[in-house]
């Protein structure tokens, strides 16, 4: 059975939090275990930080729509947002051999929502930019 | 009620103008969005046919006036539609009576420069209801929806009877009706989305209930719900001092908006301005800005 969970709150830095109890929250019920509800959570975490630091960056920012869907099989993210479309492919990824002083500050956030998330798709369009990462869940025994 | 007060009457187009390609290509690409530019290009008997599907019949059937071909009980033609050819605009009104002073509806919706369309206007009021000369002022000037100039003493009437900043007369309660109808619309012409200013607190709190997000202003209206609150800056600025700034009008959407109206967040160092919203067709945002609102 698929459950379908929607929240929309401004694109700003005190919106994480309540997107993350969201998360926690609907995630526990559905019975996640607790490293995926992390992983899930800190892609969210750094999906939303890019929104709001680039995305509307130098505007009243508008919304940031997350949907969850969620099944037995996998968790399905849906963060979508009304600012500047970002191509999280074209970024890029941080080199995690080279020395701490070598590398720049910051640039671990898609890092981490790649690392975490089996599947991630960017899709920009008018209608907005829609962020959709997928998780898969441990078979149940 | 909205407008928006910027709409580009010639968008600068940033992406190949869908105005330009063949009505057979539009139509063999069910995908490819067609512009409203494009639709006014089309022979002028084929708009009504076309721009029909803005109107919800049920609207018009409620004053007796034909859904198809827009005439009255009397013969007379109740329904306005200009779709000059080179435009990318389209304005629709609908009067109850043909000799009607005022228009029951007033639709306006514009091509934008991301190829999406905006919604440029959109008034709906009760024909039958009394009206406040809101939209002139003591010499009889346009006060451009109590923007530009405003008329205190009829606002003030306005505001005792119950209409929000910008109404000439109540609504006709058909804005979830008028945006469905929308949806279809905006489908019809395989657009994903419609775009639009809203002009007043009130009205921005309707089209979130019409399932509207913010591209621009959630923070300011997360900011204004929370300096309205007792204690807050705006609720202190309810100082009684104005028939519009009455210490319980931070309790209502209505209340609120025409203290905003009446420049209240001047205490916020902020003003209304800048807005923008965007419906996706068939799903609702699920924005609430003012939880559990009395409207």
């Amino acid at each position: 059975m698929t459950e379908r969970l929607k929240i929309t709150r401004a694109a700003e830095l005190e919106t994480l939090p309540v997107f993350r109890d969201f998360i926690e929250q609907a995630c526990e019920r559905a019975g996640i275990d607790p490293e995926t509800r992390f992983a899930l959570k800190l892609a969210v975490d750094e999906a939303c930080t890019n929104v709001i630091t680039h995305g509307y960056a130098n505007m009243d920012p508008g919304s940031m729509i997350l949907e969850l869907k969620l099944d037995p099989q996998q968790v399905v993210i849906t963060l979508t947002d009304f600012g500047h479309p970002f191509e999280p492919s074209e970024a890029p990824m941080p080199d995690l051999a080279a020395a701490l002083e070598d590398r720049p500050t910051g640039g671990l956030g898609l890092y981490f929502i790649y690392s975490t998330m089996d599947e991630v798709d960017y899709q920009t369009s008018e209608d907005g930019n829609r962020l959709i990462l997928t998780k898969r869940l441990p078979a149940q025994t | 009620m909205f407008r928006n007060l910027q709409l580009k009457k010639a968008p600068h187009k940033v992406a190949p103008d869908p105005g330009q390609l063949s009505l057979q290509r539009l139509i063999g690409d069910a995908a490819l969005p067609i512009s409203l530019h494009a639709i006014n290009q089309l022979p002028r008997n084929i708009h009504q046919r076309l721009y029909r599907l803005l109107i919800p019949p049920g609207l018009l059937t409620r004053f007796d006036i034909n859904a198809i071909t827009w005439k009255g009980p009397d013969g007379d033609r109740h329904v306005e539609l200009t779709a000059e050819a080179g435009t990318g605009t389209v304005r629709i009104s609908a009067k109850h009576a043909a000799d009607a002073p005022d228009p029951f509806l007033r639709l306006e919706l514009a091509d934008n420069s991301f190829n999406g369309i905006d919604l440029g206007l959109l008034v709906v009021g009760d024909p039958n209801g009394p009206r406040f000369q809101t939209d002139v002022d003591e010499a009889g000037r346009d006060t451009h929806f109590g923007t530009a100039r405003r008329n205190l003493a009829e606002e003030e009437r306005a505001m005792r009877a119950g209409l929000a900043p910008g109404q000439i007369r109540a609504g006709l309660k058909a804005s979830s009706m008028i945006f469905h109808q929308l949806d279809i619309f905006l489908a019809f012409l395989s657009h994903q989305s419609i775009f639009l200013e809203p002009l007043t607190y009130a009205s921005a709190w309707i089209f979130e209930r019409r399932g509207f997000a913010y591209v621009r202003g959630h923070k300011l209206m997360d900011t204004i719900h929370h300096e309205f609150q007792p204690g807050g800056r705006l609720h202190q600025a309810l100082d009684g001092n104005s028939p519009f700034r009455q210490p319980d009008q931070w309790r209502t959407v209505r209340g609120r908006a025409w203290a905003i109206q009446d420049g209240l967040l001047a205490a916020l160092d902020m003003k209304w301005d800048g807005l923008r919203m965007v419906k996706q067709v068939g799903r609702q945002a699920g924005v609430e800005t003012f939880p559990g609102a009395i409207y």
